[in-house]
């Protein structure tokens, strides 16, 4: 069984502004973008800088350290196919370099968890093209 | 050109709303035109006269709805718009209607929104249907729609300013204390700070009573010139001011560098709405806020002006919001007390405005009402449009 088959739940579409950030978590590394034109950082990825406009933007390796900015357990789903991991964490995360990014908590109680919960990158293997990244307590 | 008392509202009018169980044979064109019909009779002005329609369908149809309404109601209006940004469209609309009004396009506008409430768990969007952003880096950590939203928000609010749980139930206590005295209401039991601390929790935060509870039903109202409204049935309601601002996309809390989880854009929607009316918040003798959400009503208190930053469940907790307290909030018990028909709900706080104004509002009337804030908040907070009312122009 591929793993496409196993995993059930939605999937991002790999678009050719995001290809990058894809290619990357799949080598378990965690980037943003940044312009070339005005320094800016922004995450999620786009076609052109949101601060300039500038169009010249390079993949810059983050940290991947960052605090719970804020959470929630989720214990009612809206998608059928994430009903296996209830309750689980659904979580903003600020990283160190500024970034914030909406992603899970994992390897935690979910009642354990608290804003400001110190935290680092780790990567679900999906599917063989998407690794997702999570975060666990440092 | 300032917006400042060129229109008014002279007529509105709703469906008997209802829950999603007892909708079997209600349509959204149905509530729509039935609303539509109510307001115009409000307003004692004859359907052709009508020669601008603001019209939100229900969130499975795209944004044709104004001209398939026009189609069935046979309406020619030369003004069409439909807003569709959430529960910001609503006043949004009226501000369009207000400046194409002024601009000459048109001179009376019929505005109207409304839905049939499906049993069952609330449609998903933010899975199926959301821009590719959301799609790709948001729903694929599974969100739960509006409701961990708004968790978001309620959670990062508790941890920046300390708040307790007290100030959140009593949002829900005011509108359900409300709710109970109004007659087109669904949750009309009063309860308790107690009460609401025990009902279920559904999204950490939000407990279920925090949590709108969608329902049938249909609004509408009729905006004109100010000089037209010299010469109608109801004591004109003037368009004294209004603002709208956004800071993020539509759902996703966590995106936008620069936005405040817990300063939202009422902060300028709602200077703008003052500065054009030349008014303060202290002038205001009430406010009728968009509240599918407790958390809602604390940071629009707060950023219109009511009280300090950070202060607003403390604030809440120790003011009496009742139609004759101090500060009177959602005294038709808001959506947390009647019930949320998505597109309706939109223009509900305008319309308890209107009622207000025009000393309508029965055994909930505040008393000597001249000046009162509509709100409305779209997309988890990321855009507000605040209006602001009176029934003379100061
Ligand atoms: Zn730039």
């Amino acid at each position: 069984m591929s793993f496409q088959a196993a995993y059930q739940k939605p999937l991002p579409q790999i678009l050719p502004e995001t290809a990058g950030f894809w290619e990357a978590t799949r080598r378990h590394e965690l980037v943003v973008q940044q312009c070339a034109a005005c320094g800016q950082r922004q995450y999620f990825p786009r076609l052109l800088c949101h601060r300039c406009l500038s169009d010249d933007l390079a993949w810059a390796p983050v940290s991947g350290q960052g605090v719970v900015y804020s959470f929630t357990i989720i214990r009612q789903v809206l998608h059928a196919s994430f009903a296996p991991d209830v309750p689980y964490v659904y979580a903003i995360v600020e990283l160190a370099e500024g970034v914030r990014l909406i992603a899970n908590v994992v390897g935690i109680a979910p009642e354990q968890v608290r804003v400001g919960l110190p935290v680092k990158v780790v990567f679900a293997e999906v599917t063989p093209e998407v690794s997702l990244p999570q975060f666990e307590p440092v | 050109m300032s917006l400042r008392g060129g229109s008014a509202i002279i007529g509105y009018g709703e469906t008997v709303f209802a829950k999603a169980k007892h909708s079997a044979g209600r349509s959204p064109l149905g509530e729509q035109c039935t609303a539509a019909r109510l307001a115009l009779a409000d307003a004692g002005i004859a359907k052709d006269e009508v020669d601008g329609l603001v019209a939100i369908g229900p969130l499975d149809h795209g944004p044709s709805w104004s001209m398939d309404l026009a189609e069935y109601l046979q309406l020619r209006p030369s003004f069409l718009d439909t807003p569709y940004f959430g529960g910001a469209a609503g006043n949004a609309g009226i501000l369009h209607a207000a400046a194409a009004i002024q601009a000459g396009l048109c001179r009376t506008v019929l505005l109207v929104g409304g839905s049939v409430s499906q049993p069952g768990p609330p449609a998903p969007h933010g899975v199926e249907d959301s821009v590719s952003f959301e799609r790709d880096f948001d729903t694929i950590f599974g969100p739960m729609g509006d409701n961990s939203a708004y968790a978001l928000i309620k959670r990062r609010y508790q941890h920046e300013f300390g708040a307790g749980e007290e100030g959140f139930a009593q949002v829900v206590v005011n509108a359900r204390r409300h709710a109970a005295r109004f007659a087109n209401a669904l949750l009309t039991t009063p309860v308790t700070v107690e009460d609401v601390l025990n009902s279920r929790m559904i999204c950490d935060p939000l407990r279920m009573f925090e949590i709108v509870m969608p329902c049938t039903g249909a609004a509408a109202l009729v905006l004109t010139s100010a000089e037209r409204a010299r010469d109608v049935r109801q004591r004109p309601v003037y368009l004294l001011g209004g603002g709208q601002a956004i800071d993020r996309g539509m759902w996703t809390p966590a995106y936008g560098r620069e936005a405040s989880l817990t300063t939202s854009p009422i902060k300028r929607s709602a200077a703008s709405a003052f500065a054009m009316a030349g008014l303060t918040a202290a002038d205001l003798d009430f406010l009728q806020l968009y509240d599918c959400y407790t958390i809602t009503v604390i940071v629009a208190l707060e950023d219109v002006g009511c009280c300090a930053k950070g202060e607003g469940a403390e604030f809440v907790a120790r003011t009496d919001l009742s139609s004759t307290g101090t500060l009177p909030v959602n005294t038709d018990g808001g959506q947390l007390g009647r019930g949320q028909p998505y597109g309706a709900c939109h223009f509900l706080p305008v319309i308890e405005a209107s009622r207000q104004l025009m000393g309508r509002a029965g055994a909930l009337q505040v008393a000597d009402a001249r000046f009162g804030l509509a709100n409305g908040n779209g997309g988890a907070m990321a855009n507000q449009c605040t209006l602001i009312l009176g029934n003379e122009i100061p």
